[in-house]
């Protein structure tokens, strides 16, 4: 069985009079790569903070490999180490002299990280070339790589990312990819990474913990998210009159922008449809089993778990998620 | 490990060398001031450099401790201000904090390599400005033995005549007991920027609260509030000039001002050990 590295219990934060976090519940295992999502505001930064040990919970609890994180915290870091967003970095020290000093301070009575260690970490970054420069010259694309780099020495067991993929490229997202997986496979380090990019994301992780206005939208693997919110995408000749045919009989449709109807998938049956259809003297000129991007499927849990909390549609972190593209199937 | 790291950080940083500008800068107006005075205000009484022919009041050592005087008490505390906002403050504010406490340290190694290294470093700050005062003392004023008489300077209430290598220990002496004056304003800028988040109000507030508290402990009218302020004890080294040294003076002050720098530390570092990073 997968041991539990961290766990929280009704895990609430409030400042002042806002809450920040509300009750969440989660644990996350051995060997795990878990992505926290969600947009901003949604409650991921104070999250990480509080498994950091830099915030106290309000109410709830929370325990990293079983020790109290504000309390312990010392104790925390000798096993987990963390990467914040933006990356705070000393602008007059070096890459190198980032890696070999915070290592120096982290060694815990373990050998200090070698020059090698340095080497291989600055090396799995990417950031080679550049490990003299002083990090005030860095762009912020670099400046990720090296708090990345900074997390790898020495190699902990849980390793926090707070948005990895932010100022990269997509191939430097793809080394990313690559990084975390041989971190797990070769080393066994667990991964949290926080993230509103969804496309990274599903790629990279197997459990996403969606969060929305401080509380859990979605626990599970991004396939998961996807799943039962696909549609059934039909083309008549006589849009308005189909709408309201299908409506009669009891069908949910809705009119997409294009003068395309959608149903539900699994509301109705696509020979039942045509026939229904037929009947009306109506014509199906082109159908599609349309599946969801990931966004477009949080996205629309956002807006269902809006639209039953009654927050109004307006100045909403989430709406940076509309109008993803649709992906066909 | 976290010691070196701090002093590599601080080395890095440009607080040594604007430090170092800075004091060079008012020695250099302290030696225009002297210049001047010597020249134009004392009716040719007293000559800016001295010579063993003409046995003047002013010289180098005289130059030095006015000089040493003046910088303890208007330059060197905005310094030790700076180091301390820099050091809690300044990481707050630009979240490196986080850094390092991501990392298996207790706040309590933190807290107490950053206070130790800052205190190094003002220690060092003395020593420098204190060395420099005397070779420019020597090489622009000249040295001879130092005669105090007693002026707004309240460094004497009686003429003191030491001689030349005597006044030399004395100004070793006032090293670690001038950097123990200025750790109690270094302790009290700790305490502030554990509070305030933003290193440029931390260090203006300090600084403030400095000036103000120095200002009243001069001030007649507030003798009661005297004992109370950590400020009146500051220059409590100027006692190592006198021809007979006033310990029974001098060590209670002493005293004083390191039960003021715990005070200050404890207290920092009760709301450090404690405080949340936003």
């Amino acid at each position: 069985m997968m041991e539990r590295i961290a766990q929280a219990k009704k895990l609430g934060r409030s400042f002042g009079r806002q809450d920040a976090l509300r009750s969440i519940d989660f644990e996350l295992r051995s060997g795990e790569i878990l992505a926290l999502v969600g947009s901003n505001g949604s409650g991921k930064t104070t999250l990480l903070k509080i498994l950091a040990g830099l915030l106290r919970p309000s109410w709830g609890s929370v325990q990293v490999f079983g020790l109290d994180p504000f309390r312990q915290r010392a104790r925390v870091m000798a096993q987990a180490r963390f990467a914040f967003a933006p990356p705070p970095l000393y602008d007059n020290l070096t890459a190198r002299e980032h890696l070999l000093m915070l290592g120096g301070i982290s060694s815990n009575g373990s050998p200090r990280p070698c020059k090698q260690d340095v080497d291989r970490a600055l090396a799995t970054v990417g950031l080679s070339a550049r490990a003299d420069d002083r990090s005030s010259t860095y762009s912020f694309g670099m400046r990720q790589r090296l708090a990345l780099a900074q997390a790898l020495v020495p190699l902990p067991r849980l390793l926090v990312l707070d948005e990895p993929t932010d100022g990269l490229d997509p191939l430097a997202v793809l080394e990313l990819r690559a990084v975390l997986e041989r971190l797990r496979s070769e080393h066994q380090v667990t991964v949290l990474l926080s993230s509103h990019l969804l496309i990274e994301v599903e790629s990279l992780v197997d459990r996403m913990l969606v969060l929305e206005q401080g509380r859990v939208l979605f626990d599970g693997a991004p396939a998961e998210l996807r799943s039962g919110k696909s549609v059934l995408s039909l083309r008549v000749d006589d849009p308005v009159r189909a709408l309201q045919a299908l409506a009669q009989r009891g069908l949910s449709p809705t009119a997409a922008a294009d003068g395309t109807l959608e149903l539900p998938s699994g509301s109705a049956n696509l020979i039942e449809t045509c026939r229904l259809l037929g009947a009306e003297g109506l014509e199906l000129l082109e159908f599609h089993q349309r599946t969801p991007t990931l966004e477009r499927a949080l996205l629309q849990r956002i807006r269902e778990a809006r639209r039953d909390t009654g927050i109004p549609p307006s100045n909403r972190g989430a709406d940076r998620l509309d109008n993803p593209p649709a992906k066909e199937s | 490990m976290l010691a070196r790291f701090e002093i590599v950080k601080l080395s890095r940083s440009k607080r040594p060398l604007l430090a170092a500008f800075s004091l060079a800068l008012f020695l250099a107006l302290m030696l225009f001031g002297f210049y001047t005075y010597a020249q134009k205000e004392t009716g040719g009484q007293a000559e800016f450099r001295y010579t063993l022919e003409n046995r003047s009041y002013f010289n180098g050592l005289t130059f030095s401790l006015y000089a040493f005087y003046f910088g303890f008490v208007l330059i060197l505390p905005i310094f030790a201000a700076t180091e301390a906002g820099a050091q809690m403050a300044g990481e707050t504010h630009s979240r490196t904090l986080q850094l390092l406490l991501a990392r298996p340290l207790s706040r309590g190694r933190l807290f107490v390599t950053k206070v130790a290294v800052a205190a190094a470093y003002l220690a060092a700050l003395v020593a420098a400005f204190l060395g420099v005062t005397l070779v420019v003392g020597l090489l622009a004023v000249g040295w001879g033995d130092l005669d105090l008489y007693p002026g707004v300077l309240q460094m004497t209430e009686q003429h003191q005549f030491l001689p030349q290598s005597e006044a030399l220990q004395r100004f070793a002496l006032a090293w670690p007991a001038a950097t123990l004056g200025l750790f109690a304003t270094l302790s009290l800028g700790f305490l502030l920027s554990t509070w305030i988040r933003s290193p440029v109000n931390a260090v203006g507030l300090a600084v403030s609260v400095y000036l103000v508290l120095y200002v009243i402990s001069q001030i007649h009218f507030f003798q009661d509030l005297r004992p109370l302020l950590f400020t009146s004890h500051l220059t409590y080294w100027r006692g190592l000039f006198q021809e007979t040294v006033p310990w029974s003076g001098i060590l209670p002050d002493a005293a004083k001002l390191a039960a003021f720098s715990a005070l200050f530390l404890g207290l920092a570092f009760r709301r450090f050990r404690t405080r949340e990073e936003l």
